[in-house]
């Protein structure tokens, strides 16, 4: 599902240079769960951000589905993104000038649909996160979990096969993070999402299937 | 999308409003400034009606109102016509009140078929058809013994014809001027004669309604003429001005006179009427690369705002094509309610007849004008910071704050 | 604390040049246009040479002649001014001096086969008293001269130019309009804007050709009339009001006018009464025409300041964090708009000083290009007291929207940004 091969990044600025990821091999296979843990600054968000398309290896091959991406252009990946991907963000990342079910929709303008279509299936997301009676709020009127899970109805709208949340728990108290987890669970049991997290918690990375652990960007088990 | 990108300048309410005001204000000084352009542009491709190639305007200064003349200089102005008209150099002179080019006009208004006409006037002797060279286009111009007929004959434009008799012929109808009390009614008036268009104001003026009305040299009623319009020969140099002018002072010692080939009134007629519309256009212009720098300096901003929003567009699939098209379309969005709003405003001007000299033409050319350089300017604008946005690194917008 | 605003605002306005630069442009560009209008206003109202009394005179400049069917409204013949006029210093001691004049009109000349245009003025010998002109050489004509119909005239540096070469001219003479003249006296050029004193050549009224305008109720003259002082308009006014109704009586043509309306008015009130077409005999209402002038201002400001709302707002956000310091530091939101206010205001006042500098610019173009005849117009200490209030108005206006929406900013959410 997500082939990682001797990826390396390195963040270069005028005076020093960063390996923010060094040599790593990952396989994720379809239906996995797994966690990425690891010290701040380790490069977990960084090792994210490469699977998710938001940036390039410096060197290394990532592949989505067996087909290496270091060839796509701006459009394919964000293509790939929109139909393949969902993200979930520790801040949550709602649009405060949107209501709930218009943030959902978002994905979906990407996609050729009908208005009907789209805030169908937005409603159907909220609906599957429990959230259907809050659809006209605007995010600023939800408790920090609740914004969470309309979050997660964006991320999965668009029916992705792989959900990548980057600390989806760490600004929420340990109820709501659960609430939250066992969301995630639930999908990667009946809808056989693959997810990748990145998390602090080890009450959490116990819950997944496999742990990656990361130290200075260097993959330690 | 746009129902999405509506509800985010609609959830914006108080940022968007004052984009929208500013957008309908430069829609407004646009609209003002395209419509007067137009206007101006419009009346000069009309047909003038007359030629002033050589001719000369001899002004009369009689120091007084017209209202106020004697028997002696009715015929003393009729003696310096037939003076003048002796030259060699000049081929023909009639007299009249007003010149062409002119600023003043003598107006009047009257009750013609149960409809209220107002229309410029002129009193002009019989060879004015051949000084400005007037084309004919029905009925027949003044001639001899016209003056010795118990009403008095005139002949009018097409505008006023069109205005006054609407479909009916013209030649032969009455035209009754409302004398004041006390006063000796005119001799009721008689249209003999239709000629084009005529604009005495010139090129830029608006199409009006006009009537000739014959000055009758030998009768003391009249009143002298203020002008006498004279065609010279071709090649007659500007010398021949002062030569003019010493006859025109031997006739009448005390009377003052003015000696100026047409052209130069022309000139200043033109001018005086662009200069507002330059000065309209010069400041409308600055106006506007204020606006435009403050809207690319506002969105600019507010996309700096939103550069997580954008980040997470990003990532959740929109390439950066569609997002340089996303600010762009919100742009076109708020720029469309400041052109609608503006548009609601103006229409009133033609529904509610505000300006009379605004015809439907000339208003929906300022409104095509305004509209597009409107879009144009507001679609430039967004055009950087929107290419900016589209750069946004999701991955460095979405980080950790 | 004023100057810890400054050096606050100083650094916030060199931090972002961009945003700085396009409210400066904005302002400049207002300012400009508004002190190029006020100067020409200026040129036209303020009391200054050759109409240094200006502030004290009053004038009948136009009148109206009225029946039942038909109106007159234009200058006035010399043959009702000057009955009007008669007496009126000895009788109402209150009136220092008074003139006759006649508006000025262009006189044709020929030097050489070339034509000349000229303008033309009549007038008494106390118009000399009444505005102070500066003479080049020579002196002007007197009440005598006028009385007597000597064929003197006064011109100015231009049409001593044109006939003369530059040379002295007094003593010599001038044709003009058909009759010669002795030239009297050199003047400096007056600007067309100056509308009582402006023109070419000043000659006698009575050198008229004819003697029929002195029996004239209507024609091209208008009287000034020298007060002593402002406090003496009110009864100034009404005994040029009672004069002007007397005068219906000796109406020369009674079959078509009967009545007579006008005043004695102030330059401003004369433009007022033209503009409103008052008929009013004593009061022209000068106060509606400063409410023209204020709105058409306010007319021009409204997009400048809609403008520079937006940009302020738009600075303001970018601000946001400081702003939440502040406020979690324990600044009142009063003190938070009185420190944008204050910004604001500084860079509209540099806004004004580059405006006034660019205004300076666009003046003397207009003087050099000769598009309104001797114009000299030019920022004085009037035009920039003008455009420093428009200025400061203007910067009040603007930031005060912003300011208050600036306070309003919850601290917690200014800290943090706005979300997403």
């Amino acid at each position: 599902m997500i082939h990682l091969q001797e990826v390396s990044k390195l963040y270069r600025t005028d005076r020093v240079e960063t390996t923010a990821l060094d040599n790593i091999n990952l396989d994720v296979g379809k239906g996995e769960f797994i966690s990425v843990m690891g010290p701040s600054g380790c490069g977990k968000s960084t090792l994210l951000n490469l699977i998710g398309l938001l940036d390039e290896p410096t060197s290394g091959k990532v592949a989505l589905d067996g087909k290496a991406i270091d060839r796509y252009g701006d459009r394919d990946l964000a293509r790939v993104r929109n139909e393949r991907l969902g993200f979930i963000f520790q801040q949550f990342h709602l649009v405060s000038d949107l209501s709930v079910v218009d943030n959902v929709e978002i994905p979906l303008l990407y996609r050729k649909m009908s208005n009907k279509e789209r805030r169908r299936a937005a409603l159907a997301a909220l609906d599957r996160v429990g959230l259907s009676s809050r659809t006209r709020h605007f995010p600023t009127q939800l408790s920090g979990g609740q914004q969470q899970r309309v979050a997660i109805a964006r991320a999965i709208v668009g029916r992705p096969g792989i959900l990548l949340a980057d600390e989806p728990t760490g600004n929420l108290d340990s109820q709501m993070g659960d609430e939250i987890m066992s969301i995630l669970e639930d999908l990667n049991a009946n809808e056989k999402t693959t997810i990748v997290m990145v998390t602090h918690d080890p009450r959490m990375a116990e819950k997944t299937h496999r742990v990656v652990r990361l130290f200075d960007g260097r993959q330690v088990q | 999308m746009i129902r999405h990108l509506f509800k985010l300048v609609w959830n914006r309410k108080r940022t968007s409003a004052l984009l929208i005001l500013e957008i309908f204000f430069s829609f407004l000084v646009v609209f003002v400034v395209a419509t007067l352009g137009m206007y101006c542009w419009d009346n000069y491709k009309r047909p003038l009606g007359f030629s002033i190639k050589n001719v000369w305007q001899l002004r009369i200064e009689t120091k007084k109102s017209d209202d106020q003349h004697t028997p002696e200089e009715s015929a003393t102005f009729a003696r310096l016509l037939k003076e003048v008209k002796s030259f060699d150099a000049i081929e023909s002179a009639a007299g009249a009140m007003g010149a062409p080019y002119e600023f003043g006009q003598y107006q009047s208004g009257m009750t013609i078929h149960h409809h209220d006409v107002t229309m410029e006037f002129n009193e002009v002797t019989p060879e004015l058809k051949d000084v400005l060279g007037l084309r004919l286009v029905a009925g027949r111009w003044f001639q001899e013994g016209d003056e010795k007929l118990s009403w008095l004959p005139v002949v009018i434009d097409r505008d006023l014809a069109r205005d006054a008799f609407g479909g009916q012929e013209a030649i032969g109808q009455r035209l009754d001027e409302p004398a004041p009390d006390g006063m000796k009614p005119k001799p009721g008036m008689r249209v003999i004669g239709v000629v084009d268009d005529f604009r005495r104001a010139g090129e830029l003026s608006g199409p009006g309604n006009y009537r000739f009305d014959l000055k009758r040299l030998g009768n003391p009623d009249d009143r002298p003429g203020r002008i006498i319009l004279v065609k010279v020969r071709s090649g007659t140099p500007a010398s021949f001005e002062e030569t003019l002018m010493a006859r025109a002072q031997g006739v009448a010692p005390e009377w003052s006179f003015e000696v100026k080939p047409l052209t130069q009134l022309r000139e200043s007629a033109f001018r005086l009427r662009l200069t507002p519309l330059i000065v309209g256009g010069i400041v409308a212009f600055f106006l506007l690369l204020m606006v435009g720098l403050g809207l690319i300096g506002v969105l600019w901003q507010n996309l700096l705002q939103r550069t997580r929003e954008i980040g997470l567009r990003r990532a959740t699939g929109a390439s950066r094509a569609e997002v340089h098209r996303q600010v762009v379309m919100e742009q076109i969005l708020l720029t469309t309610l400041g052109v609608f709003l503006g548009t609601v405003l103006v229409a009133q001007i033609p529904i509610l007849d505000l300006i009379g000299f605004v015809s439907g033409r000339v208003f929906a050319g300022g409104l095509l004008v305004a509209m597009v350089s409107i879009y144009l300017l507001s679609i430039l604008c967004a055009l950087y910071p929107s290419a900016m946005a589209a750069r946004v690194q999701p991955a460095d917008a979405l980080r950790y704050e | 604390m004023i100057k810890n605003y400054l050096k606050v605002a100083l650094k916030v306005l060199g931090r972002r040049k961009f945003f700085t630069f396009i409210s400066l442009f904005g302002i400049s560009v207002t300012l400009v246009v508004l002190m190029v209008a006020t100067a020409l206003l200026d040129q036209v109202f303020a009391p200054e040479a050759p109409e240094v009394h200006g502030d004290r005179t009053l004038g009948i400049y136009q009148v109206g002649l009225r029946s039942e069917q038909i109106a007159y409204t234009g200058f006035a013949g010399y043959g009702l001014l000057d009955r009007v006029l008669r007496n009126l210093t000895t009788e109402v001691p209150a009136v220092e001096r008074t003139s006759i004049l006649s508006v000025q009109s262009t006189a044709i000349s020929y030097l050489d086969g070339k034509r000349v245009e000229s303008w033309f003025k009549r007038t008494d010998g106390e118009f000399w008293r009444i505005l102070d002109f500066q003479f080049l050489e020579g002196q002007p004509f007197s009440q005598d001269d006028e009385k007597n119909g000597h064929h003197v005239a006064v011109i100015n540096a231009s049409t001593r130019d044109r006939f003369f070469g530059g040379k002295p001219a007094v003593g010599k003479t001038i044709a003009i309009d058909g009759q010669t003249f002795r030239v009297v006296g050199v003047v400096k050029d007056v600007p067309v804007l100056r509308v009582v004193a402006f023109s070419d050549v000043w000659v006698p009224i009575s050198t008229f050709k004819s003697s029929t305008y002195r029996k004239d109720y209507i024609g091209n003259f208008m009287a000034i009339l020298l007060a002593r002082s402002r406090a003496d308009f009110p009864a100034i006014r009404s005994e040029v009001a009672a004069r002007l109704k007397a005068a219906e009586a000796g109406i020369p043509n009674p079959e078509m006018y009967k009545w007579i309306f006008g005043g004695a008015d102030t330059l401003l009130g004369a433009f007022s009464r033209v503009l409103f077409s008052t008929n009013s005999l004593a009061d022209s209402h000068p106060e509606r025409l400063l409410g023209v002038f204020l709105l058409l201002m306010m007319l021009f400001m409204i997009l400048p300041t809609v403008n520079l709302v937006n940009i302020n707002l738009s600075r303001i956000l970018d601000r946001s964090s400081e702003i939440g310091v502040r406020k979690a530091f324990g600044a009142s939101s009063w003190t938070l708009v009185g420190q944008f206010v204050v910004e604001n205001v500084f860079l509209t006042l540099i806004g004004a000083g580059i405006g006034l500098i660019l205004a300076a610019a666009v003046l003397s173009t207009l003087n050099a290009s000769g598009a309104i005849p001797y114009s000299d117009l030019h920022l004085n200490g009037r035009v920039f007291l003008y455009g420093l209030g428009i200025a400061l108005f203007f910067g009040l206006f603007s930031g005060v929207y912003p300011a208050w929406r600036m306070s309003k900013l919850h601290p917690v959410q200014a800290l943090r940004g706005r979300q997403v």
